[in-house]
C-alpha cells in the first residue's frame, strides 16, 4: 500500500477540506520561487517602454494627491481637514494597492491561459503573485509617503512598528479577495464588468479622501435607527485597514487592539474562504479557460 | 476518483499507475460564459443542451521506474488528455491514478516564457515552473545554456528569439530538470535536424540514466527504437499493450484495414454513381473484346482469407476468376502492379511465368502466389488482365481498378517500394 507520509490527496470529494488545503500550502511554499520569480518578471516588464520608470509608483500617488487636494479644497470648503496632503495619502496608498490587486487579480488566471493550459503548477501562485508585485509597488510609494511626513512634520507614532502588521493584514485580505474573484472571472466574463462598478462605490464607502467621522452616527430608516459609521466598519474591512494606516501615520496614535484584532481575523477568515473556494475549482481551470 | 501526487519517490513504486481511468467532456452547444446566459437559461426552463464526449474511457496501466513506455494511436484517441491527466492539467472523471515523483514534460516548449526577459532570466522562471528552487537552477544554468546553443542572444530579452531559439531554450530547459518521470509529446518535430538528433541523444541518455520516460509519437520508428514497452490508444481505450513491435504490428495493421475499408466504400459509392449516371456504358479503365473476362479479383493473405492489407515479407496470392462464353486458345493472364505514384513496379504473366494455358471454356480460377511480399509499406494498385497470347488481343484488362495497402513488417526497412531480399556481409 501507499506510504502515508509524503502522499497528500488532492481531488478527492470525499476529503476535500482542512488537510487538502494544508497540503496545497505545503506545495505552494514549495513554488514560492515561481511566486518570486513572476513578481519580478511583472514589475519588469511594467516598467519596460515606459521613460520615468519605477518612478511612476512616485509620480502616481503624487499626482492623485494633488488632484483630490485641489478638488476636495473646493467642493468641501467648509470641512477643514488639517494637513490634508498627508491625511490623503495614508487612505489614497492602501487603496491603490487594493483596488490594483483587485482589478489585476481579475486576469491572472484568465490572462495566463496559456501557462494554465499548459503545465502544471499550483494555480495559486497566480493570484498571489499579482498581489505581491502590487504590494512592492505600495512599498516604493511608502517613500512618497514617508517624505511627506517629514514634509508636514507629522509626529511620529511609537506605534510604527506595528506598520508592517498592517501591511500584513492587508495583504491577507486582498489575497483572499483575490482568490474569489480570479476564480469567479474564469467561469463567468461578467466578473469584470461588475467589479469596475463595485470598486467605484466601495471608494466611495472608504474614508479614502474623507475622514470616517463626517458619516452620521445614527440614522433613522423605516423607523430603523442603525449607525452609519460604525457598520462602515463592521462591513468594510477597508474602513478599518484605512482607519489603522492613519492611526499609526498621521495622527500619531496607535490603533486599539480589539479593533485590530477583529480585523485580522475578518482578513484571515476572508483569506481562507478564498483559498478554499479557488481551490475547489482551480481543477476545472484547464479545461474551463 | 482520486489522484495521489507525491513529490518524493519511493523507489519500490511505480512512479506512474493508472487504474480504469476516464475523462469525460461535456460538449455544450454553446458554453455559458455569463451570468446572462444563466438568466436566459433560468427563464426559458430548457435544459441545457449538452453532449458528453470520453476522450479517455478506461484507461489501466503502471510504469515502473527505470521504463520506457510509447504510446501510439491516431489523431483524437485520447493521448494528449492521458498527458494532461498526468501532469495535472486535468483531473480524471473517475479511475484512481497514482504519481510518485515529479513530473516533466516536453509538451509545449517555451510556454510561461516572458517575451520581455532575457533567455537567462526565463531560465529560471521557466524552472520555477517545473518547481525547482534558485539553487538547483544556479548549478544547472550553465549546462543549459550550453545546450541551447544560443551564443551571445542568452542574455538578450527573448521577443527577439526566432521560434527554433525559443524551442531550443525551452528543451533544454526541460530536459535539465532531473525530472523522475519526463513526458515527450512530438517535441522532435521542431527545430532543424541537428537539433532534433541531440534532443533524441538528450532523452535516450536520460533513459539510458535511470529516468522514466512517456513517449507520445507518431513516429513509430523512435516508439521501437527507445522505448521497452508501448500502448496503443484509440477510441479511450488501451487496444493492444506489449513490446513496441508487436504493438507497432498491430496498430498498422489495423489502420491499413481500416484505411482499405474506407477506400472500398467510397469506390463503391462512387461506383453506384457511375452505374446510376452512364448505365450500360463500359466501366472506366476496363476494356477488351470480351472473350474472356475476368469476373472476380481476389486478394488473399497466407490464411487464404480475403483482405486489403498485407504486411510487408508476408504471402500474398491474387486469385483470377473468368469466364468464357466460347473457348478461347491459349489465352494469357497477366497482373500489373503500380505503386500509388504511378511507378510501374512489376508486371508478370502466365506466359513469362511458364503457365501455359492450353485453352479456357466456362468459368475457371487462375492464381499466382507470392510466398513473401517484397513490397515496402505503402498503397499499390494493381491491373489485371486476360490477352490471346499469339496475336496481342486483348479479351479483357482491368486498369489499376484494384487497391491494397501494405505495412511494415517491424524489420524496419522503408526505403524504397521493394525489399531486394539481400542480406549484409562483413567482407575483410
Amino acid at each position: 500500500m501507499l506510504p502515508v507520509r509524503d502522499i497528500y490527496v488532492l481531488n478527492t470529494k470525499a476529503t476535500a477540506g482542512y488537510p487538502s488545503l494544508l497540503a496545497r500550502l505545503r506545495e505552494l511554499w514549495n513554488y514560492r520561487e515561481l511566486i518570486r520569480n513572476l513578481v519580478v518578471s511583472d514589475l519588469k516588464s511594467r516598467y519596460k517602454n515606459s521613460v520615468f520608470g519605477f518612478f511612476w509608483s512616485l509620480l502616481n500617488p503624487l499626482g492623485m494627491m494633488l488632484v483630490f487636494t485641489l478638488i476636495f479644497g473646493v467642493l468641501t470648503p467648509n470641512v477643514k481637514i488639517e494637513k490634508y496632503p498627508l491625511f490623503l495619502l495614508c487612505g489614497l496608498l492602501p487603496w491603490n494597492y487594493f483596488s490594483t490587486s483587485v482589478n489585476g487579480s481579475l486576469y491572472s488566471v484568465v490572462g495566463n491561459t496559456n501557462l494554465v493550459k499548459k503545465v502544471y503548477f499550483p494555480r495559486a501562485v497566480l493570484p498571489i503573485a499579482t498581489v505581491l508585485g502590487q504590494l512592492v509597488n505600495f512599498l516604493l510609494a511608502f517613500i512618497v509617503l514617508f517624505a511627506a511626513l517629514l514634509i508636514f512634520q507629522a509626529n511620529f507614532s511609537p506605534w510604527l512598528w506595528m506598520l508592517p502588521l498592517v501591511l500584513l493584514i492587508q495583504t491577507i485580505f486582498t489575497i483572499g479577495i483575490a482568490f474569489i474573484l480570479s476564480t469567479l472571472n474564469v467561469f463567468y466574463r461578467d466578473t469584470s464588468m461588475i467589479m469596475d462598478v463595485v470598486m467605484l462605490a466601495w471608494f466611495f464607502l472608504t474614508p479614502v479622501f474623507y475622514a470616517a467621522d463626517i458619516v452620521p452616527q445614527s440614522l433613522t430608516v423605516g423607523g430603523l435607527t442603525i449607525n452609519p459609521q460604525r457598520l462602515l466598519y463592521i462591513f468594510n474591512p477597508m474602513s478599518s485597514l484605512i482607519n489603522m494606516y492613519r492611526d499609526l501615520l498621521y495622527w500619531g496614535y496607535r490603533t486599539d487592539l480589539d479593533f485590530f484584532v477583529r480585523t485580522a481575523v475578518t482578513a484571515i477568515l476572508v483569506f481562507v474562504f478564498g483559498f478554499w473556494f479557488f481551490h475547489r475549482y482551480a481543477d476545472r481551470f484547464g479545461e474551463e479557460l | 476518483m482520486s489522484v495521489f501526487r507525491s513529490s518524493s519517490l519511493a523507489p519500490e513504486q511505480p512512479v506512474l499507475e493508472l487504474c480504469h481511468v476516464g475523462r469525460r467532456f461535456v460538449k455544450r452547444r454553446e458554453r455559458n460564459r455569463s451570468f446572462q446566459d444563466k438568466f436566459i437559461r433560468l427563464l426559458s426552463r430548457r435544459n441545457v443542451e449538452q453532449e458528453d464526449f470520453w476522450p479517455l474511457r478506461d484507461v489501466s496501466f503502471s510504469l515502473a521506474r527505470g521504463e520506457s513506455l510509447g504510446v501510439i494511436g491516431p489523431n483524437g484517441s485520447g493521448k494528449s488528455t492521458l498527458l494532461k491527466l498526468i501532469t495535472g492539467i486535468l483531473t480524471p472523471t473517475y479511475g484512481e491514478m497514482m504519481v510518485n515523483g515529479r513530473i516533466c514534460s516536453l509538451l509545449e516548449l517555451g510556454a510561461g516564457f516572458q517575451p520581455d526577459l532575457t533567455g537567462r532570466e526565463n531560465i529560471f522562471l521557466n524552472g520555477s515552473i517545473y518547481g525547482l528552487s534558485r539553487a538547483q537552477m544556479n548549478a544547472r544554468v550553465e549546462s543549459i545554456v550550453d545546450f541551447a546553443e544560443l551564443g551571445d542572444f542568452i542574455d538578450t530579452p527573448v521577443r527577439h528569439y526566432s521560434s527554433g531559439m525559443y524551442v531550443r531554450l525551452g528543451f533544454a530547459v526541460a530536459i535539465h530538470t532531473d525530472p523522475d518521470l519526463l513526458l515527450v509529446d512530438e517535441v522532435l518535430a521542431v527545430g532543424d535536424q541537428s537539433f532534433q538528433h541531440k534532443c533524441m541523444s538528450a532523452i535516450q541518455r536520460f533513459r539510458d540514466s535511470g529516468g522514466t520516460l512517456l513517449l507520445v509519437s507518431h513516429d513509430l520508428g523512435s516508439i521501437q527504437n527507445i522505448c521497452q514497452r508501448a500502448i496503443w490508444l484509440e477510441q479511450g481505450l488501451v487496444q493492444s499493450a506489449g513490446q513496441p513491435t508487436d504493438v507497432v504490428m498491430d496498430y498498422l495493421r489495423d489502420q491499413a484495414l481500416r484505411e482499405e475499408q474506407a477506400e472500398r466504400l467510397r469506390q463503391a459509392q462512387e461506383g453506384a454513381r457511375q452505374e446510376e449516371t452512364e448505365a450500360g456504358s463500359t466501366e472506366a479503365g476496363r476494356w477488351g473484346s470480351g472473350k474472356v473476362r475476368i469476373t472476380q479479383v481476389m486478394l488473399c493473405d497466407g490464411s487464404g482469407q480475403e483482405t486489403g492489407a498485407f504486411a510487408s515479407g508476408e504471402p500474398l496470392s491474387v486469385c483470377l476468376h473468368y469466364t468464357a462464353a466460347q473457348r478461347v486458345e491459349q489465352p494469357v493472364f497477366g497482373l500489373a502492379v503500380y505503386h500509388e505514384t504511378g511507378v510501374h513496379i512489376s508486371g508478370p504473366n502466365t506466359q513469362i511465368g511458364g503457365l501455359t494455358v492450353a485453352g479456357v471454356e466456362g468459368e475457371g480460377e487462375v492464381c499466382y502466389h507470392i510466398p513473401k511480399l517484397p513490397l515496402l509499406a505503402g498503397r499499390y494498385r494493381l491491373s489485371v488482365a486476360v490477352v490471346d497470347g499469339r496475336n496481342n488481343e486483348t479479351f479483357d484488362y482491368h486498369d489499376r481498378l484494384y487497391d491494397f495497402q501494405v505495412y511494415p513488417d517491424g524489420r524496419g526497412e522503408r526505403y524504397g517500394f521493394v525489399t531486394l531480399g539481400g542480406a549484409w556481409r562483413l567482407e575483410s
